[in-house]
């Protein structure tokens, strides 16, 4: 391919270029909400229209962006807030914060009957569905992006997604709630009060079985009915569920969409952020890069001569600091070393820790132009390694 | 008067914190200041990756209590296994069990049991808190628990009242009960929050330091503050450095960091807890130096100084 011979582009540009969805995945405390919401500037900036789509942002983050209500749909970043940073928005930039419990019910009220629409909402499986249940937050942020994507109102969507335990629940959300929705288990059990169509029976009449009987004993007769309760409620609407979370599968794996992984050099994020990038492998997403946040810049021996040449007192506290420094910039090329060979041939992109927490578009946009390459980290030990064998 | 209020008082240590803030380091710490003061110690970890037992330079545990040394044990608890362990006290017999439990549907059902799991895994915990040995002395003196991130904490340690509140009185109701009892008895469970000195972390502890007190009612007993900047240079010092633009930077992050640092502990100082500092530590890889870097700063707590 002729496109070989060219420089290698930075792998986050060619994403923003290229697709119209990024998803940001990674562990908790990683800063995956402050590099969402940079990609989307840095899209915003360079003239196509984008949308944030953010999970829980710090304060700040969402002062920020001009989200002060929380709230479950779409603002625009307003003119001041670019002004006031010194940037100039080509296409406009959108945020919002994704509201979990209010995305469910919206669900529940477009698809449920209106006469069963209470009984759903107010129903301890569904709440345990909506909050509690493994990978409920993971589908619904994705549910939520389809959505989103489906109007075509933006050039990118960038979704933040929740800190998740486990790299699966989020891939395999969508096939959790499924067989939630439509599980065996519960009509094998609930089968007579099913097909009797009647609520508010006695236990006796969910089946009787061997099984049900022991179950209840331990779970207690009234969890089961309720159960049922809601099997019944919900009944009605497993096609559209099914339907809907296959395009949300669908839409991860399909050619608009990449996905970025954010880690720190953190020994103990690291192992994560391997795992992570297996599994997305394994389910063939394409990982458009790795950032790296939060890197030590390397000591220059330049630092270390004019630290010699300054008075006793100073002198040394230079010193020691400089040894911190260097100390934790040697953990942290050790960490990205190993990273690098992990998850070769997908680049690493390095951003550096900021001394302080993003409050304005300018703080974004400092991390914005080290995922677009456009800075670099002082004695990265990983240049080059942006170019795909 | 001061001693009562040490962790070496309480048999239950619940460490909780966001996620990344260094809450595995303090509870491997915390547990090792508990061997060594020659008590039995076990710490728990639940459902997670290990991380306790490897940053004391040991193998991952897995499922069954182990000794790592001298008066400490640790066990990783997991769902499958604490699940079977609980349905058959209920049901005694093995084989009802098997008929029963390991149905693939049967199991498949009580994963969407509101609140089962964590019922179950925390029920695991708590019985290491009361169980005696054939001489009716505890097996353990000290348990800690290495509580979920933040969020998760919550839901976690609220299980047993939800429970209380939810279920008709039968086998689940009662466990919950006693359970419940034991983590609100503050003589009995305290709780320990970790933090960093940075923004989202703050807020999130100053949230679940309410939420604990209020939702959950266990005790919070103090907060560390982990990666502490102690303050180095002076403004005259940064000055002073105005011709070299960067080491004055250097000099500027120092100072950025360890004004985050104080304003950090001021805003905790609200919640009216002992807060304990512990300096960022500086140490060529984290593993077992970095815990017992971690020791002479927490041993005030655990002594209750």
């Amino acid at each position: 391919m002729s496109s070989a011979e060219k420089a290698p582009g930075n792998p986050l540009l060619e994403a923003l270029e290229q697709r119209s969805v990024i998803v940001c995945v990674g562990a908790g405390g990683v800063g995956k909400t402050t590099i969402s919401a940079a990609l989307a500037l840095e899209a915003a900036r360079l003239g196509k229209s984008a949308l944030v789509c953010t999970i829980d942002p710090a304060r700040r983050l969402a002062n920020s962006l001009g989200l002060d209500a929380l709230g479950n749909t779409e603002s625009q970043v307003p003119e001041a807030k670019w002004k006031s940073a010194g940037l100039t928005a080509k296409a406009p930039l959108f945020a919002m914060m994704l509201d979990m419990k209010q995305s469910w019910d919206e669900l529940i009220n477009r698809y449920a009957p209106p006469d069963k629409r209470a009984r759903i909402l107010e129903n301890r499986f569904y709440q345990a569905l909506s909050s509690a249940l493994a990978g409920s937050q993971e589908y619904i942020s994705l549910e939520k992006l389809w959505e989103l994507q489906s109007g075509r109102a933006y050039g990118l969507i960038v979704l933040d997604t929740p800190p998740t335990a486990h790299a699966l629940d989020f891939l395999e959300a969508p096939d959790r709630i499924l067989d939630f929705l439509d599980n065996d288990a519960a009509k094998w059990l609930l089968t007579p009060a099913l097909a009797a169509g009647k609520l508010g029976l006695q236990l006796f009449n969910l089946g009787g079985s061997y099984v049900a009987k022991t179950l209840a004993r331990f779970t207690g007769g009234a969890m089961l009915q309720e159960l049922a309760t809601f099997m019944l409620a919900i009944g009605g609407l497993n096609e559209n569920f099914r339907e809907r979370a296959r395009a949300v599968r669908g839409l991860l794996a399909a050619e608009e969409t990449a996905f970025v992984l954010v880690t720190t050099p953190n020994p103990e994020r690291m192992d994560e952020a391997v795992h992570f990038f297996e599994v997305l492998r394994a389910q063939k997403m394409r990982v458009a890069a790795v950032v790296v946040n939060r890197v030590h810049s390397r000591v220059l021996d330049s630092d270390r001569a004019a630290a010699d040449a300054l008075p006793d007192g100073l002198r040394q506290k230079m010193k020691t600091t400089l040894d911190e420094l260097a100390l934790l910039a040697a953990q942290d090329a050790r960490a990205l070393a190993t990273l690098a060979a992990r998850v070769s041939p997908v680049a690493l992109v390095e951003v550096p820790l900021f001394p302080l927490d993003v409050h304005d578009l300018a703080g974004l946009h400092a991390s914005g132009e080290y995922l677009l390459g456009e800075r670099t980290v002082e004695g990265s030990q990983i240049e080059g390694s942006q170019i795909a064998p | 008067m001061a001693a009562s209020k040490g962790l070496q008082n309480r048999r239950l240590v619940v460490v909780t914190g966001k996620g990344g803030v260094g809450k595995s380091a303090v509870t491997a710490a915390l547990a090792t200041l508990s061997a060594r003061s020659g008590k039995r110690t076990l710490v728990c970890e639940v459902n997670t990756e290990e991380r306790i037992a490897p940053l004391l330079g040991h193998a991952p545990v897995g499922p069954e209590v182990q000794e790592l040394e001298e008066n400490l044990f640790a066990v990783d608890i997991r769902p499958q296994e604490s699940m079977k362990e609980y349905v058959l006290m209920t049901v005694k017999y093995e084989r009802v069990y098997k008929t029963v439990f390991e149905n693939r549907l049967v199991r498949y059902f009580l994963r969407f049991i509101p609140s089962l799991q964590e019922l179950v895994l925390l029920g695991k915990v708590l019985h290491h808190v009361r169980e005696k040995d054939a001489k009716g002395q505890y097996r353990f003196d000290h348990v800690f628990l290495d509580a979920p991130a933040t969020g998760h904490a919550v839901s976690f340690l609220k299980v047993p009242q939800v429970l209380i509140d939810t279920v008709p009185p039968g086998p689940l109701a009662n466990d919950a009960t006693w359970m419940r009892d034991l983590l609100v008895d503050p003589k009995v469970t305290a709780a320990v929050l970790v933090s960093l000195p940075e923004e989202m972390p703050v807020n999130e502890t100053l949230e679940l330091a309410r939420a604990l007190a209020t939702e959950v009612k266990v005790r919070p007993q103090a907060v560390v503050l982990n990666q502490f900047t102690p303050a180095r240079f002076s403004a005259a010092e940064v000055l002073a450095l105005e011709k070299m633009p960067s080491l004055r930077a250097r000099a500027e992050d120092h100072a950025g960091r360890q004004k985050m640092s104080t304003d950090a502990a001021r805003t905790l100082a609200q919640l009216g807890l002992p807060l304990v500092e512990v300096p960022q530590l500086f140490l060529p890889h984290f593993d077992r130096a970095a815990v017992e870097a971690f020791l002479p700063h927490l041993l005030p707590l655990w002594r209750g100084e």
